[in-house]
């Protein structure tokens, strides 16, 4: 199967399909507003007529692609690319106007390789390890292991906990609309024959991410914005010196197993363990005060720690099903197309494909690093591209991707709603990202406690200690993270008065 | 000040979501239920029951939070809806644009519905002072896109994007 899945990538065509994937993915990380998700989004329908191991390796290149394209305009203009970019803008933009553009850049593509390749590797020993635990799952273990999941929402929220449990809830709900599982009884489907099988998860993402983003742009089209580009990039090789190199290491690999840690957590991406590994790394070094002055200490934290978030975020997408952040729920639905089933048997039934994912990955991460580190001019002067005229187009690439899912134009009005939906929900501080979470995992939930529900008689939950660890672990989620809301939102209180 | 405003941000969507909630609810009892071999204690109505009650439960904790708070700090200075409607005014015109180009879509076609919806969609994101210059371009983006994007997704990779009534394409 390795074998397989190494031939599979090494088809011409395939490489070239990474290379292309690669390359447009670092364009949209490059460029604010647009991200790895909608990249992915609007290249969905390009992999509907490819083989499987072909599609989603593209899909996988992008997403490589688009988190370490964020880099770019953080350093060269203060805005993060993508949301996993943040923190590279505290560093690598004083660095730039100090006159270490190109340090700052390098530092940045080079360390985002290693972030990578941490990160796969990671991925190559957790993902089967995981499977293999996981195969002895049944309906109770599921069934916690979506509350688990569900659970995770409440960490995720912040000061604002309602909201948060708000978004998911309604995600929940939303994926009950179709055929109920078990006896497949229509539910909110109001007659309409194109709700039986429920809305699409393509659908519901291009709704949230690429719509809303396209709106927040039209927000701001009177809005004078003064961007200022540092066109003075001169790149020699990497930027920095061996010697620089060699004294990063104990800060990237501890960045980097940060990414890979928080990667793994449902529905925390890259934006967040960039952050952290930036405070890690700030706070555990000697010369902390530096941090935030322009060092490329605070960029290899960062830009190591997003891009290790990659494998991190695959693993429980390959192993259980279950997306580690937006971008990865997209790729679970160009799985889901490509008739591979995620799960602790993805390796019986797909073994190629995973293998070729891997592999896919590993030449992705090398000819992001290839082409960012000789590309760059290319890749700044794409931050120059007017977005007026881009997003039009991207949004009927959206349309596309929204049709090819079923071949029906209703999945156009669904999408529009869900653009609607999502627009309202941001305006009113809702987050959008534990819908995602919701909506996956709500069928998962239900379908296990029904049939828990059948087996609860004759097999009692206390032979599961699984079932009782996962239960443990979602009570201690939810009171501790509830207890840190809480004191967020009345230390925020304080701070308002 | 901007915070003292917040208690609308809890009791629109509140509301809103309150109303869902009840409607859904109001939805489940049309919902069959199977009865038959196979059948589990806990049937089709139960989970949609559960979600649409945690977020009735969770809309309405919103609208007292709002309500706490509109106590607490005021009204608050506000403008009028009219005005603020008026501010987003190109996040309404995107909207309509985009409802208008899935609900032509079908009839129109992809190749037509495509070049007027981009068309329009790039003067909606262009500045209203920068439109003289733009016409040009953006008509030429928005033929270039329709036409390409048709061939490219329907005749290369499959798509099975709408012809419409005058057949584009075919």
């Amino acid at each position: 199967m390795i074998l397989e899945g190494l031939m599979a990538v090494c088809q011409p065509l395939t490489v070239l399909w990474i290379a292309v994937g690669v390359a447009v993915g670092i364009i949209f990380g490059a460029i604010p507003g647009l991200t790895a998700t909608m990249a992915i989004v609007m290249f969905l329908p390009v992999t509907y007529s490819m083989a499987a191991s072909q599609g989603i390796a593209m899909l996988m290149a992008l997403y490589i692609g688009g988190i370490s394209g964020g880099l770019i305009s953080a350093i060269l203009l203060n805005i993060p690319g993508t949301p996993s970019s943040v923190a590279t803008c505290f560093d690598g933009k004083p660095m730039a106007n100090k006159g270490q553009a190109g340090k700052a850049l390098g530092t940045g593509v080079v360390f985002s390789f290693v972030g990578t390749l941490i990160g796969i590797a990671i991925l190559v020993v957790l993902a089967p390890a995981l499977c293999a635990f996981a195969l002895k799952f049944q309906a109770y273990e599921y069934c916690a292991l979506a509350l688990f999941s569900l659970s995770m929402v409440v960490a995720l929220t912040g000061s604002d906990m309602p909201k948060g449990l708000i978004s998911a809830v309604l995600g929940a709900l939303l994926a009950t609309v179709g055929l109920a599982p078990i006896d497949s009884r229509p539910r909110f489907t109001f007659g309409l024959y194109q709700l039986n099988n429920g809305f699409a998860l393509v659908v519901l993402l291009i709704g949230l991410f690429a719509i809303s983003e396209v709106m927040s742009f039209a927000e701001s089209v009177r809005k004078k914005q003064d961007f200022s580009i540092e066109q003075n990039v001169k790149m020699k090789g990497a930027g920095f010196s061996l010697a620089e190199f060699i004294a990063q290491i104990p800060n990237a690999i501890v960045s980097a197993l940060i990414g890979v840690g928080i990667g793994i957590l449902p529905g925390i991406g890259g934006g967040v363990s960039c952050m952290i590994s930036y405070t890690v790394s700030k706070n555990t070094s000697r010369r902390r005060e530096l941090y935030g002055t322009g060092i490329m200490d605070g960029v290899v934290a960062s830009e190591t720690a997003n891009n290790a978030t990659i494998g991190g975020a695959v693993i429980p997408l390959l192993s259980l099903g279950i997306p580690g952040d937006a971008a990865t729920a997209m790729l679970l639905g160009g799985l889901m197309i490509h008739n591979v089933a995620p799960g602790p048997l993805i390796y019986e039934k797909s073994g190629a494909v995973v293998y070729s994912i891997f592999f896919a990955m590993l030449l992705a991460a090398v000819f992001m690093l290839l082409f960012m580190l000789w590309g760059m001019r290319f890749f700044v002067s794409v931050l120059k591209v007017p977005k007026n005229y881009l997003l039009p187009i991207v949004m009927v690439l959206c349309g596309i991707g929204a049709i090819g899912n079923a071949n029906q134009v209703f999945d156009t009005y669904a999408m529009v709603g869900f653009g609607l939906m999502a627009y309202l929900m941001i305006k009113s501080k809702i987050p959008t990202v534990p819908m995602i979470l919701g909506f996956i995992l709500g069928p998962t939930f239900e379908e296990n406690l029904r049939r828990v529900s059948q087996l609860a008689s004759s097999d009692p939950f206390w032979n599961h200690p699984i079932f009782c660890v996962l239960i443990a672990a979602t009570v201690l989620v939810v009171i501790f993270s509830a207890r840190a809301n809480l004191r967020d939102a009345r230390r925020e209180e304080e701070l308002n008065k | 000040m901007k915070d003292r405003n917040n208690y609308k941000l809890d009791i629109v969507p509140g509301v809103a979501l309150a109303a869902f909630s009840l409607f859904a609810m109001s939805q489940i009892p049309s919902i069959r239920v199977f009865k038959g071999l196979g059948s589990t204690p806990l049937n089709n109505h139960f989970v949609p029951w559960l979600w649409s009650g945690a977020l009735l439960f969770l809309s309405l904790w919103l609208i007292i939070r709002g309500i706490l708070k509109y106590r607490r700090f005021g009204a608050g200075e506000g403008g009028s809806l009219w005005a603020a409607l008026a501010d987003k005014r190109e996040v309404i015109a995107s909207f309509i644009a985009l409802g208008l180009y899935v609900a032509f879509m079908g009839s129109l076609g992809f190749v037509i519905s495509t070049t007027a919806y981009v068309f329009v969609q790039i003067l909606i994101l262009t500045p209203a002072e920068r439109w003289g210059r733009n016409v040009l371009p953006a008509a030429v983006t928005a033929v270039v896109a329709g036409c390409l994007l048709f061939y490219i997704f329907r005749s290369t990779l499959n798509v099975l994007l709408p012809v419409g009534l005058f057949g584009f394409g075919l």
